[in-house]
């Protein structure tokens, strides 16, 4: 093991040769991959962050816009709010018009569906009437409701109003005056002589008297003098409940 | 090949040691030309191995010389990768470590002693790299000259008396007790080796980087 010269100076060489073939064959190409790769990542990085506060931007961004279009749509919904209120008085005051008017024209109809119903029911009530009177005046007509009717007829004739017994008088200034003495019985004697009496006490000029029966009477009796028909008998009663219950109608 | 002496040409003697120093450098020349010859942005296995011992050592150095990591970085390198191989080439049967040779560890110390005022020089200048054996005090010049060459010479003898016992030990270790007792002292001439190359690397490194006062500088700076 004795140090020899001429290895010590190969060995000086080789070491040197040895360091220049690794510098040139190893590190650098792995340090200058390395370096490579270093500057790619931190150009990924770079770009990342770029991107990120690309995004950042965007986002605080959209965030203002955002806020923006909330801002928008509340102010849009008060207005909205505001009309939705203005509609709504509007509504509610027309309606409340047209309530007040519905009313009007149902208490208008009711009491007209009113009215007509009490006429409705008068007239029932009116025919009901005639008909049950007629029924009754037909079945308790007889002489002696005929001799009433005469004697009541001879009565009113001894009150008639003056402008009546005016008109009978004018009638009177004329030739004889025919009265014709419809009745549904054949009158009494009696009872004729009242009625010449009666009626020559209204009348001054001579009269006749032409009796006749007509059972469409029922029952009393009637007397045309001309023009004027004085009438005393149940027809004549059922035909006035008649005439009433069409005016009615 | 256990003779030093292998042949002459003229009065270059080629011994053994310089014949497996050129092996060894082939073979790291030739791995070194595989590994690089298509890096990739993404690298494969053998890339990435290279990367990582390439990293390794460059964090390491860096760690010591932050300042001047990259430039001395290439020396203290190749001194790691071929003591690393050179201390374990020993273990395949008909070669010896180049390092049990004490004409190699001179030579590599010799490297160092010149590495250390070759970069202290290129980094201070020559001014300030002399004044440091001045400091802190001009008495001590004797012993920073004393210490320039002792220490150079301990790099030299540690790694060769280290190498050179491991050997013997294992070659008296197979003599005396066959082939399955020489196992676990090959184990411990793995550890041995790496431990060797990692001591002779480091004080190296340490020695450029005090020499370039590289801490010192990053504490100013800081």
């Amino acid at each position: 093991m004795e140090f020899n010269s001429s290895t010590f100076i190969l060995e000086i060489i080789n070491f040197l040769i040895l360091i220049w073939i690794l510098q040139r064959l190893f590190y650098k190409p792995i340090l200058a991959i390395i370096a490579k790769r270093k500057a790619f990542i931190d150009q990924s990085i770079n770009d990342t962050k770029l991107l990120q506060q690309q995004a950042e931007e965007q986002r605080s961004l959209y965030e203002s816009r955002q806020q923006l279009w909330e801002q928008e749509k509340q102010a849009a919904l008060t207005a909205l709010h505001q009309q939705i209120d203005i509609e709504r008085r509007l509504k509610m005051e027309q309606l409340k018009a047209d309530l007040i008017l519905e009313r009007t024209k149902l208490n208008v109809t009711t009491q007209h569906q009113q009215r007509e119903f009490q006429q409705q029911a008068q007239l029932q009530a009116l025919q009901n009437g005639a008909h049950f009177a007629s029924l009754l005046l037909k079945q308790s007509a007889g002489p002696e409701v005929e001799a009433r009717l005469v004697a009541l007829l001879v009565n009113n004739l001894k009150t008639l109003p003056e402008a009546c017994n005016l008109c009978l008088q004018m009638l009177g200034n004329k030739k004889t005056l025919n009265i014709k003495v419809t009745s549904v019985y054949p009158l009494a004697p009696e009872q004729h002589a009242q009625l010449e009496q009666q009626l020559t006490e209204l009348i001054n000029s001579p009269i006749t008297l032409q009796y006749q029966q007509d059972a469409a009477l029922i029952a009393g009796i009637r007397l045309d003098i001309g023009a004027w028909v004085l009438n005393a008998n149940l027809q004549h009663e059922l035909i006035g409940f008649t005439e009433i219950a069409n005016e009615l109608e | 090949m256990d003779n030093d002496f292998f042949f002459a040409l003229g009065p270059i003697v080629i011994g053994n040691s310089v014949l497996t120093t050129w092996g060894i450098m082939l073979v790291i020349s030739l791995i070194a030309w595989l590994t690089t010859r298509r890096t990739q942005q993404l690298p494969k296995t053998l890339q990435t191995m290279a990367e990582v011992i390439v990293t390794a050592i460059d964090e390491a150095i860096c760690e010591v010389a932050p300042e001047h990591g990259r430039q001395i970085m290439p020396f203290i390198a190749s001194l790691w990768l071929f003591l690393i191989i050179a201390n374990l080439v020993g273990l395949i049967p008909g070669l010896h470590s180049p390092t049990r040779d004490l004409s190699v560890t001179s030579a590599l110390a010799v490297l160092v002693f010149f590495s250390v005022h070759w970069f202290g020089i290129r980094t201070l200048g020559w001014k300030r790299y002399l004044h440091h054996y001045l400091t802190p005090s001009p008495i001590l010049l004797p012993f920073h000259i004393i210490s320039e060459f002792t220490r150079t010479l301990a790099l030299a003898i540690r790694l060769f008396g280290n190498m050179m016992s491991l050997e013997m030990a294992a070659m008296l270790i197979l003599l005396v007790a066959g082939f399955l007792a020489p196992i676990p002292i090959l184990m411990l001439h793995i550890i041995e080796a790496l431990v060797q190359a990692y001591i002779f690397g480091m004080l190296a490194l340490i020695y450029l980087a005090g020499a370039m006062q590289s801490q010192q500088l990053t504490t100013q700076e800081k």
